[in-house]
């Protein structure tokens, strides 16, 4: 499987989705640094954690008008898989594959902790090595991670089977609990939490072992 | 005006007009405001533009010296235009002032309407305020029959009678909203708001759809941007006075290359969140002030402030730019709005 991790200037989990990609599945990952116009050949890309452009301006939004976006815009469109990670997840709903925006925690803290996610849907790529409604533990840490969408909208997601993950005790004051939300045709996927931080026991869990996983065999499946 | 099937020119293969060694064969058409000819190439025509004005389907009528080649020189150029943003239009060169060279068209029996802004015969058939900002904009079919003073027709009836098929009624629809876009794009650099306009369509043998007819302040209302002026012929339909001043004007603005020179702007910028999504640096600035004890304090909601200085020939220019800055990056529709001070520094 090929992975291509976007690098934004103010990126810092990079290497993380990178190790845990090699890690669980033993994926071909090229960094990609945001400059570039165009994406190398890829079966998923990946928009990872971070402080892309320090915040500025508004989380995400100055990272999702760099030039490689339009290519990622483009592979998403033709049904390529495309994972958006807490700052990723930003990046993605600025850049308009995803709905919704993510405003600051209503705590008004930042907020770095193990926290209790509920896999909502199992009907993704993402996903499926999941049992529906299982609770899982994915740590959080983020200060912009409320997730807001006007009522219509909202409930058109909902109903729409778009919301992937929710959170069991809403840290943060998040619209109908919302962690994670996949695009209409579940290709696009943009999370809070970071299932790349528990892939390993050294470093406190392997509950995100089965979304790399999962990722993986998807791709299989479809080269097949 | 009665329905014209076709109206066409010929030309010789390399058509250069030079009066009346001009291949203008035979006069098929003259309307109140063109004389149509036929050519010697059954696909072309010529269009000679008339000084004559008219107005209320030609009860009311003028002659206007220079008003031909003013109206000529102007559809030229916005047909052009639009041609080379890829609308096919009938435009195929200009001749001279007064005559252009056009492809001949089976001319559909309809009058498309686009409306930005809310005035003229909408607001006296629906009795609404005049100047409201149609967004989307309005798009209106009316059908080409002078004994009925061109009477609006809906999709419905154009369907039972035939006026035009379904394909060709969206066609029609979708290339008015581009040539829309297009054209306001286009006036509004220049000082010109595009508050409403007419086109007509005709089709080649293939069944091809052409934006047709002409585009000048004869079928358009111009005014300006700032004063609001009214700069097309609505003027002789009112009696304003300065019809020709109007067209010359236009003529002016579109004709002479954008200025160049630039000046400094200052743009003052507020962004602030929507009524309603929730705002928690302005939660947590209200609590700190009542806990210093300012329990007057109802609410706070913090936004952003962005002072941006920019070069640029206008002030319509220098507008038009910070609001596409607010569009494509500075603001987010979802939850933000945004106003802007502008001034030159």
């Amino acid at each position: 499987m090929k992975v291509s991790v976007i690098v934004f200037p103010g990126s810092n989990c990079d290497l993380d989705v990178k190790w845990a990609f090699e890690v669980c599945c033993n994926a071909d990952v090229s960094m990609v640094w945001h400059t570039e116009k165009w994406l190398p050949e890829s079966d998923v890309v990946v928009l990872p954690g971070g402080f892309s452009y320090g915040d500025y301006l508004r989380s995400g939004a100055m990272a999702a008008k760099s030039p490689i976006m339009g290519s990622v815009v483009e592979f998403a469109g033709k049904g390529g898989l495309v994972l958006g990670i807490c700052n990723g997840f930003q990046i993605l709903t600025e850049a308009h594959l995803l709905p919704g925006v993510l405003l600051p925690n209503v705590s008004t803290k930042f907020i770095c902790r193990p926290c209790k996610i509920r896999i909502e849907q199992i009907d993704t790529p993402f996903t499926f090595l999941y049992k529906q409604g299982e609770v899982v533990n994915f740590p959080i840490a983020h200060h912009e991670g409320l997730f807001y969408l006007d009522d219509t909208s909202l409930a058109k997601l909902e109903e729409s089977g778009c919301v992937a993950l929710r959170y069991v005790n809403n840290p943060n004051g998040s619209l109908n609990a919302v962690a994670g939300i996949t695009n209409a045709s579940k290709n696009v996927l943009g999370l809070m939490p970071h299932p790349e931080r528990v892939v390993h026991p050294l470093v406190g869990g392997q509950d995100g072992v089965r979304f790399f996983k999962g990722i993986n065999e998807w791709v299989k499946e479809i080269r097949r | 005006m009665t329905f014209l099937p076709f109206y066409g020119i010929n030309v010789s293969e390399n058509p250069t007009y030079e009066g009346d060694d001009m291949n203008k064969i035979k006069l098929v058409y003259e309307g109140k405001a063109k004389k149509v000819y036929e050519t010697d190439d059954p696909t072309l025509a010529i269009f000679e533009y008339k000084d004559s004005l008219t107005a209320f389907n030609a009860q009311k009528k003028d002659t206007m010296q220079g008003k031909g080649r003013l109206t000529n020189l102007i559809s030229a150029t916005f047909l052009k235009l639009l041609q080379d943003k890829g609308i096919p239009t009938h435009f195929v060169k200009l001749l001279d002032d007064n005559h252009q060279l056009v492809k001949r068209l089976k001319i559909i029996p309809l009058e498309v309407v686009v409306r930005n802004t809310s005035t003229g015969s909408l607001c006296k058939r629906l009795g609404v305020e005049e100047g409201l900002d149609l967004v989307p904009p309005l798009v209106e079919f009316y059908l080409k029959n002078d004994e009925l003073g061109d009477p609006l027709v809906t999709e419905d009836h154009i369907r039972a009678f035939c006026f035009a098929s379904k394909p060709q009624v969206e066609k029609m629809k979708e290339l008015s909203l581009k040539v829309n876009d297009i054209l306001s794009k286009y006036l509004y650099e220049r000082g010109i708001k595009l508050v409403d306009f007419k086109l007509e369509f005709g089709t080649d043998e293939e069944g091809n759809i052409y934006v047709a007819d002409e585009i000048s302040p004869d079928t358009c209302r111009f005014w300006d941007l700032s004063s609001k002026e009214r700069l097309d012929k609505d003027r002789f339909r009112k009696d304003l006075g300065n019809v020709l001043e109007a067209y010359e004007e236009i003529w002016r603005r579109i004709s002479q290359p954008k200025t160049t020179t630039q000046k400094r702007y200052e743009a003052r910028l507020f962004i602030y969140l929507k009524e309603g999504v929730l705002d928690t640096q302005g939660k947590t600035v209200l609590s700190s002030l009542h806990s210093l004890n300012y329990p007057e304090v109802q609410d706070v909601r913090v936004g952003k402030y962005l002072k941006i200085t920019l070069n640029s020939p206008s002030h319509q220019e220098a507008e038009f730019k910070v609001k596409k800055m607010c569009e494509d990056l500075l603001v987010n529709d979802l939850i933000e709005e945004y106003a802007f001070e502008l001034e030159e520094i």
